[in-house]
């Protein structure tokens, strides 16, 4: 009875250590995060890190203007990689993506926002 | 050292730490007082070294800061591991300052640039402008009001929030003009007249916008209206500093400044003899605010009621407070979304009046997150009790003693200190007599409660 209750107590403590074993290796392998704020107005957008490193990247958008925007990440080709859908405003909205290297355009496709400043680009580096 | 100066020494410390004070009545309370109102509160260790010390060394110590300038101290913020990011991140920016106030050596620095931020209230506006201003807000936060005065008013996060940027001779606009006049230098003693003749004076900025967020203000001579303006009684080809000297020249404004400085030190109104000496400070020393800073905390009214406090904590000093005074340090973001929710969030404040403050800060609501935010302290925090660290074979006195020492020894009332000691006494009743020694789970239950009633108990709302 003692001899089984010490044998599994053992099997638990190995299942712990290799349960905590593998989340360090999970976070080895996770890609970096990085934050990006982005502040929407009419008709600008401010983006307060104009690179990061591959991996995931958290676009914090805050609109301050008085219509409402959206953020949507497009590749240099035109390809659209992720949108946040409208943002009010006085609102926020998060996008997270996960980017390989290269350059993107961070542009609003409401309206003519775009063509009216409402564009800048984004660089993901190595 | 030999055994016999080790004694002598021994001795001298010992009858050191017997003499109740620095002298002429001033104790460990009064240390609390001007800690708390000056700053966000005095560890045990302060309150003990600066009773010694004496009022006039303290006051030099509270309102110079250390010599060389301040520094923070302990360790870097980290939210779950990693580092804070102030401009991407959301709320990094209020646990940022929150921060300086737990760990900078300069307290009152931290205050008064609070007090700033509230004074000349701005909202809504791009990170790095919020942040940039909150640098100028602390580099003259004891200095000189005329200078303040001029760098916010060509500060871009300002010039945005009230539209002094692009504000030009063919459409002036008054807002800038009018808060300077109402909120920011007099109250009281101008026309709607002179508000327009400022907005002309002060028009010809423009604001230049860079891609990452920052802003250039510009001075456009041809967009500045230079005609003829009479302004407070003065009549010229006022521009933007003649405003400003003119507005902080005129009589009302040395009260009106010095009356708002008192108010958020003090509870109750000055003595018209007290404002009148406070003016005459104030102008005396060339509208410099370190002076009158000073002379208010030196100011018996401050010491009044040491047991009996009378100023209500805003959540900003209610937290970084209790963190500071318990060595917590800022290791969670449970802070950012509680000021929040205790009605003052750090770079949002509700208008350019700025906050509600006294008891306006005590709504159900606001007192039920404050509640909620000293659990946070004690889970996350120093006071967080050890696991057995307090068995239950201890008296209730006991256990009351070694809560109220894990949490930074606070003033706490008899009343309080009656009715948590009847807690712990109470706090075993429903275990059989014949189990309790053994009911160190149960013992360690009634250290997060007392812990968690010392941080949020009404003693602990007021300072
Ligand atoms: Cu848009």
């Amino acid at each position: 009875m003692v001899a089984r209750r010490t044998g599994s107590l053992l099997l638990a403590l190995l299942l712990l250590l290799a349960v905590l074993t593998a989340s360090a290796a999970d976070a080895r392998r996770r890609p970096p995060t990085t934050s990006v704020g982005v502040a929407a107005r009419e008709f600008r957008f401010s983006a307060y890190r104009t690179s990061a490193p591959g991996g995931i990247v958290r676009f914090n958008v805050a609109n301050f203007g008085e219509d409402g925007h959206d953020l949507v990440v497009e590749t240099a080709g035109g390809r659209r990689v992720g949108r946040t859908g409208e943002v009010r405003s006085g609102r926020r909205a998060t996008l997270a993506l996960r980017l390989r290297p290269g350059t993107y355009r961070l542009v609003c496709d409401l309206a003519d926002h775009a063509a009216r400043g409402m564009r800048t680009s984004f660089r993901v580096t190595r | 050292m030999s055994a016999t100066a080790a004694r002598r020494r021994h001795g001298r410390r010992r009858a050191h730490a017997r003499r109740p004070s620095g002298g002429r009545g001033w104790t460990e309370a009064h240390v609390r007082r001007l800690f708390w109102r000056a700053g966000f509160g005095a560890t045990p260790a302060e309150a003990r070294r600066w009773a010694r010390r004496g009022k006039a060394a303290t006051l030099d110590h509270v309102v110079n800061g250390p010599p060389g300038g301040a520094r923070v101290r302990g360790p870097a913020p980290r939210v779950e591991q990693r580092p804070l990011d102030p401009l991407n991140e959301w709320g990094d920016d209020v646990l940022w300052w929150l921060d300086r106030m737990i760990r900078s050596t300069h307290p009152l620095q931290e205050k008064l640039t609070l007090f700033w931020h509230d004074h000349f209230a701005t909202a809504d506006q791009d990170t790095p402008l919020m942040l940039a201003q909150n640098r100028m807000l602390r580099a003259n936060a004891l200095g000189s009001f005329r200078e303040l005065l001029g760098a916010v008013t060509r500060d871009p996060a300002m010039q945005l929030f009230l539209s002094l940027a692009d504000s030009t001779k063919d459409a002036p606009n008054e807002n800038y003009a009018r808060e300077l006049m109402e909120l920011f230098t007099l109250g009281s003693g101008y026309s709607e007249r002179d508000v327009r003749e400022a907005a002309r004076a002060l028009t010809g900025y423009t604001a230049d916008w860079h891609d990452d967020g920052t802003v250039t203000i510009k001075y456009d001579a041809g967009q500045h209206d230079d005609g003829v303006k009479t302004l407070l009684g003065r009549r010229g080809r006022l521009g933007v500093d003649d405003v400003l000297d003119l507005v902080t020249a005129h009589p009302n404004h040395a009260p009106f400044l010095v009356g708002k400085l008192w108010s958020f030190f003090v509870a109750t109104p000055p003595s018209r003899a007290t404002l009148r000496a406070l003016v005459a400070t104030y102008r005396g020393s060339g509208l410099r605010i370190e002076p009158v800073v000073r002379q208010i905390l030196a100011h018996p009214q401050l010491y009044r009621g040491l047991d009996a406090p009378d100023m209500v904590k805003c959540p900003v000093v209610f937290l970084a407070g209790a963190m500071r005074t318990t060595g917590t340090y800022v290791t969670q973001d449970y802070p950012t979304w509680l000021l929040e929710l205790m009605g003052q969030l750090p770079f949002s404040p509700p208008s350019v009046a700025g906050w509600d403050w006294g008891a306006a800060w005590m709504s159900s609501n606001a007192m039920r997150q404050r509640f909620v935010a000293g659990n946070h302290v004690v889970q996350y925090g120093r006071p967080r009790p050890r696991k057995g660290a307090a068995p239950a074979s201890l008296t209730p006195q006991e256990a009351y003693a070694r809560a109220w020492r894990a949490v930074g020894e606070p003033r706490v009332s008899a009343a309080t200190r009656a009715t948590l000691t009847h807690l712990a006494a109470r706090f075993f009743d429903d275990i059989d007599a014949r189990w309790r020694d053994q009911a160190d789970w149960r013992a360690d239950a009634l250290q997060w409660t007392l812990r968690h009633l010392l941080l949020t108990c009404p003693d602990a709302q007021l300072h």
